[in-house]
């Protein structure tokens, strides 16, 4: 874990309220792997007090890029900040997605979910059988294509609730045919809660190996205020900054 | 160069800058990011006599300059913390005090009475205050008369400083830090966070389970100053001053009121090493001030 002063190289506004952040990190892009998060002070000031946890979409030492959609008071703060302007980043933060040699991969993302299985097929592309479902709302939900193209994927299959890309309908419709067609032997997802929740009904007892990137409120990011408690199946709760945010699908209780 | 060091009376610390507990985890979470040494003392999470989950989610909500938060006080129980506390020890000299908690008195007197007998352990830390457990808020600090009941259970069966934390959301703090003290509290801390709401308007529903939850952070610091000076100009014990401190002029701020050291809380998930910044700027500001030790401005607000 590394407590770096993080330069902003490019922040680029993108439709639907997103935006592609490329920082100057070193330490922390040479330390990043898929699925780790970082924790980003917005600013020094008491506003934000708290810092926001981002994915990390792609590390490239000297850089790293976070790809985020404005949703709330923080995230605002941060879209006001321009190239040249620094950020307090600690990270990488949690653990990361098991390496699957040898392994088919299917990956789910939704919508923003896109963050961790990016970095995860760019780590990987090329040197194990990748897939790539992903779906949104809309296009708008679905941006990076360029950049996922270049990804070395075996197949990737769009899917929008509006039809303004791709196959219209839920990514989860075009779950079933994937799998019979495609058979993955390990599925990685992230995304909606209902879609994970969805998810893991659809995978259950299909014999495949199933991980999902969780999201949630967090108010340190390395484990010390417990703020980030998700519950598992058997009843308990789990820390999603420092036991996760990576976890067997199963293992979560979703809501019903 | 400022002496920085603070006196409790029973024992001094090296310097008043104390972590706030339920704010540091267990100590072991922020070794990668300074030497724990440097601490005045190290304030558990607090500690049940068995592991308990907490709360459901959602447990944090930001506010301006404040978090509210309702965690619920998860802890892995005493047996577990006894071992994460050696551990500790073997990583840090800084004091490590243990933050005690019970569902009733027999629970907080077993509690205490397991961790006064650890050699690791410099003093306890009687949490008679966390809104979080009960619905509603409810706690012993509420009340003088139970508060004087419990201090004087559990001093009776504990050889060590003990130090009772305040709840400010108790209708009369300086009535209930009379009765701790009068029980043979040897030092008082204050405040645990102040009972808020936050609601969802979409939902029409409160944001947490448990209704209201505890607020912290840089927007508390007047609110908790005043009930640390009202406290003060009662007390005969030490007073630790809590709420709010994010720099060294905070610090001092308290120390004049009358607090003998402070804790800190919240900014530690901001700025995960704030704690060595806090010191370091307490160092810088009695320099600048001319202050030679804290002795020398503690409780000396002119008003």
């Amino acid at each position: 874990m590394q407590d770096e002063r993080g330069l902003i190289e490019e922040a680029r506004s993108l439709d639907g309220g997103y935006y592609l952040l490329k920082i100057a990190a070193p330490r922390i892009a040479d330390a990043a792997k898929p699925g780790n998060f970082v924790m980003v002070r917005i600013s020094p000031s008491f506003d934000p007090l708290l810092r926001r946890p981002f994915g990390i979409l792609e590390s490239r030492p000297p850089y790293i890029w976070i790809y985020y959609q404005v949703l709330g008071h923080g995230t605002r703060r941060l879209s006001a900040l321009r190239h040249g302007d620094s950020l307090d980043i600690l990270g990488p933060l949690g653990n990361s997605f098991p390496d699957m040699p040898g392994k088919r991969v299917l990956l789910i993302a939704g919508g923003r979910g896109i963050v961790p299985l990016f970095h995860y097929a760019q780590a990987y592309g090329g040197r194990r059988p990748l897939l790539l479902l992903y779906g949104g709302r809309g296009q708008a939900d679905l941006q990076l294509l360029d950049r996922i193209k270049a990804l070395r994927l075996q197949g990737l299959f769009i899917f929008s609730e509006d039809g303004s890309l791709g196959q219209k309908g839920l990514l989860t419709d075009g779950l079933e045919k994937i799998v019979r067609e495609e058979r993955p032997d390990v599925t990685l997802a992230c995304g909606p809660d209902a879609m994970l929740a969805r998810l893991a009904l659809m995978l259950k007892g299909r014999g495949l190996e199933n991980h999902a990137s969780l999201e949630a409120l967090m108010g340190c990011g390395f484990g010390a205020c417990h703020g980030c408690a998700i519950r598992t199946a058997d009843g308990s709760y789990r820390k999603v900054c420092d036991e996760g945010p990576v976890f067997p699908l199963e293992e979560i209780q979703w809501p019903t | 160069m400022a002496d920085l060091s603070a006196d409790l009376g029973f024992c001094t610390l090296k310097n008043p800058v104390i972590t706030a507990s339920g704010t540091f985890g267990y100590g072991e979470e922020f070794l990668p990011f300074y030497d724990l040494d440097i601490l005045g003392a190290i304030v558990m999470k607090g500690i049940f006599r068995g592991p308990r989950s907490g709360n459901p989610p959602p447990r944090l909500h930001e506010t301006p300059a404040g978090l509210l938060n309702s965690i619920g006080l998860a802890g892995p129980g005493a047996d577990k913390l006894q071992e994460i506390i050696r551990r500790l020890r073997a990583k840090t000299s800084a004091p490590i005090i243990d933050n005690v908690c019970g569902e009733d008195d027999d629970e907080f007197a077993e509690v205490a009475g397991i961790f006064s007998g650890m050699d690791e352990v410099a003093m306890l830390e009687l949490n008679i205050s966390c809104p979080n457990v009960k619905k509603g808020g409810a706690c012993p600090a509420q009340d003088p008369g139970h508060t004087a009941r419990l201090v004087k259970r559990v001093k009776a069966g504990i050889r060590k400083p003990l130090v009772v934390k305040l709840s400010p959301n108790a209708p009369d703090i300086v009535g209930v830090a009379q009765a701790a003290q009068d029980a043979g509290a040897d030092a008082l801390s204050l405040v645990n966070t102040f009972l808020g709401l936050a609601v969802d308007l979409e939902a029409r529903k409160p944001v947490f389970a448990n209704v209201y939850a505890g607020l912290s952070g840089p927007a508390i610091k007047p609110l908790a100053l005043k009930l640390v000076r009202e406290v003060c100009l009662r007390a005969f014990v030490p007073v630790i001053g809590i709420g709010g401190i994010a720099s060294g002029r905070d610090v001092l701020d308290y120390i004049l009121v009358g607090a003998a050291a402070v804790q800190i809380g919240t900014i530690n998930f901001c700025e995960p090493r704030a704690a060595a910044r806090i010191i370091a700027e307490i160092g810088m500001e009695m320099d600048r001030l001319q202050i030679k030790s804290l002795s020398e401005i503690r409780g000396k607000l002119q008003a």
